[in-house]
């Protein structure tokens, strides 16, 4: 049963085609890398799929919702309740602890919990720096609290944008596994990469080229023109 | 975020220290008209040509006794010197020194029996100088004729007819034209609002019969125009004050959505709605207003001691009202220069999180 299906968009910035007639469906517990060059889309496909953007034609349909006409309001609380978001430059609040940023999300989702909090740090591994400043943290123990904040609600999807592009070798391993492991635990995920790697781990990786899908690859590296449309 | 709660302290210090001055300036002017002289006379009634002392007396308690600045009896009669005529006033200098404080008196008011304050014209006329003599004569209330020698104890010069005069003590005065228990007029220095003194004076005219209470209109319609300017003028400066700190706080809490627009995004993006973000921004800036206008209500204090102590030369009276009012005003016009702000922290698009836009 897929999750995500998007039908016909296309997003259009006066005269230019930033996505043009993008068919795709993702399943539940799906991981799906999306790759492409710079202005191939994929900054507009994440912010139409995150509920940031609405599409200039087409359908999104989320959880069995189609987004694609949905009022701003009700654009927030699609975020809220159906997407964790993970960033490439983390994005905390740098005079908040770790355990605040976490609980940020859980503030404006329903009640900040703090013990629940604590265990979404402990799934990434974080709960002995659960008290430090982000400025008292690593970049890749940065990267797992901006983890714990997108998992803390139990997302339907979480959308990640370049997670491991601004990490060692070392933090990359260690996002790697643990995205690893919220995809053993069923999680759907939607990794924006331009990194082979990263996208390597996928299931499927969506090749965006001037806003159309170019190609789409199998994990085991054969073109999988099945799930074209 | 430190610009905007100094711009709150000061606004809401200026605001608080105006308004108390504001508040007080009648009072502190009224003291400082008195300066002006006399603005009440208390002539007699009818076609009397005197008013019984006691009555004078009667009418003067109907005044708060800390509101009496002072009160001068006059009796007037006609006298010569050197067969030249001169008009004669008996009082009682200590009140005269207090209801006429403007008279310039050269040498000193009279202090003993047989000493006269003679007005400019008088000396010219005669030649004569402080510490000089002349003799006065005339007829007294009897008609019977008087000759007695006084000594220039002063000089006076008003401007005005007194110059024309010869001040004496009511007990010269009377030994000379016999006691009648009567005065012209009473001349008094009120310290009190023109409305005040109108109904001073109506109650008086309604209550004493003997009595006349006339205001100087010259002096009490001078300080209803010089008060009004002064409140309108503080009015004006408060209103362009407030309107500067709402400017300041405006700029600096746009200055702060600016700054802060990475986060509002990731708020934004992880589902905070516009009103938990209105709330939040609208919520600092009204805690500021409140935290600026606690800072205000003492510096204004402050501010207004010091306005009151160099410009009036007295204290100010402390109004505990004015705490409230300039934390409530504070907070106001703090959340009302948040809105422009709090709107363009809701028009934040969350995307701008994404590839650092």
């Amino acid at each position: 049963m897929n999750l995500l299906e998007l039908n016909g968009v296309s997003k259009v910035y006066g005269s230019i085609y930033a996505l043009r007639n993008i068919d795709l469906a993702v399943e539940r517990g799906e991981w799906l890398a999306i790759m492409g060059p710079s202005g191939s889309g994929k900054t507009t496909m994440m912010n139409i799929v995150g509920g940031m953007d609405k599409p200039s034609s087409g359908t999104v349909i989320l959880d069995g919702v189609d987004i694609s006409k949905e009022s701003a309001k009700n654009l927030t609380a699609i975020r809220r309740d159906k997407i964790g978001l993970i960033f490439q430059q983390f994005h905390l609040i740098n005079y908040l602890s770790a355990l605040e940023n976490v609980m940020v999300a859980q503030y404006y989702h329903s009640l900040p919990d703090e013990k629940e909090a604590l265990e979404a740090l402990e799934r990434v591994g974080l709960q002995d720096r659960a008290k430090h400043l982000p400025s008292q943290l690593s970049g890749g123990e940065q990267q797992r609290v901006c983890i714990a904040r997108a998992l803390i609600n139990y997302p339907a999807l979480i959308l990640a944008d370049e997670p491991t592009g601004n990490l060692d070798e070392t933090n990359e391993g260690i996002v790697m596994d643990i995205f690893k492991q919220l995809h053993r635990d069923g999680s759907t995920i939607i990794v924006v990469t331009h990194d082979p790697e990263v996208a390597e781990e996928a299931q499927r990786t969506v090749v965006l080229e001037h806003g159309k899908v170019a190609r789409i690859v199998a994990a085991n590296g054969e073109a999988a023109a099945y799930y074209e449309k | 975020m430190f610009t905007a709660l100094l711009a709150v302290a000061i606004g809401a210090t200026v605001l608080s220290g105006l308004v108390t001055v504001y508040y007080d300036i009648p009072r502190q002017m009224m003291r400082e008209f008195r300066s002006y002289g006399a603005n009440l006379i208390l002539a007699p009634s009818g076609g009397a040509a005197s008013l019984p002392a006691g009555e004078a007396e009667r009418a003067l308690r109907y005044f708060p006794a800390e509101s009496v600045v002072g009160a001068a009896p006059y009796r007037y009669k006609a006298a010569k010197i050197n067969e030249q005529p001169f008009m004669l006033a008996g009082t009682d200098p200590a009140q005269a020194r207090k209801t006429s404080p403007y008279w310039f008196v050269n040498g000193e008011w009279p202090q003993a029996r047989g000493d006269a304050l003679i007005g400019q014209n008088v000396a010219d006329t005669i030649r004569l100088a402080p510490g000089g003599e002349f003799t006065l004569t005339g007829l007294n209330s009897e008609g019977e004729g008087f000759s007695r020698d006084f000594r220039v104890s002063g000089i006076v010069q008003t401007g005005g007819t007194e110059e024309a005069f010869i001040f004496v003590s009511l007990a010269d005065f009377d030994g000379l034209i016999g006691e009648t228990g009567e005065f012209d007029l009473v001349e008094c220095s009120i310290s009190a609002s023109a409305d005040e003194l109108q109904g001073f004076a109506e109650q008086i005219a309604e209550d004493v019969p003997g009595v006349t209470p006339r205001l100087v209109r010259r002096v009490t319609q001078s300080e209803v125009t010089v008060l009004a300017k002064l409140q309108s003028l503080v009015y004006l400066v408060t209103v362009i004050v407030l309107l500067l700190t709402m400017i300041c706080v405006a700029t600096t809490m746009m200055a702060v959505v600016a700054e802060r627009r990475q986060e509002i995004g990731l708020k934004k993006a992880l589902g905070a709605a516009n009103r938990s973000v209105a709330a939040e921004f609208l919520g600092e800036g009204m805690f500021l207003g409140g935290l600026g206008g606690v800072l205000g209500s003492a510096l204004g204090f402050a501010f207004a001691q010091t306005v009151s102590v160099n410009v009036f030369h007295r204290p100010i009276a402390f109004q505990p009202l004015f705490i409230p009012a300039t934390l409530a005003v504070s907070v106001v016009i703090t959340a009302l220069a948040s809105l422009i702000p709090v709107r363009s922290a809701t028009d934040v698009d969350p995307a701008v999180v994404l590839r650092g836009e």
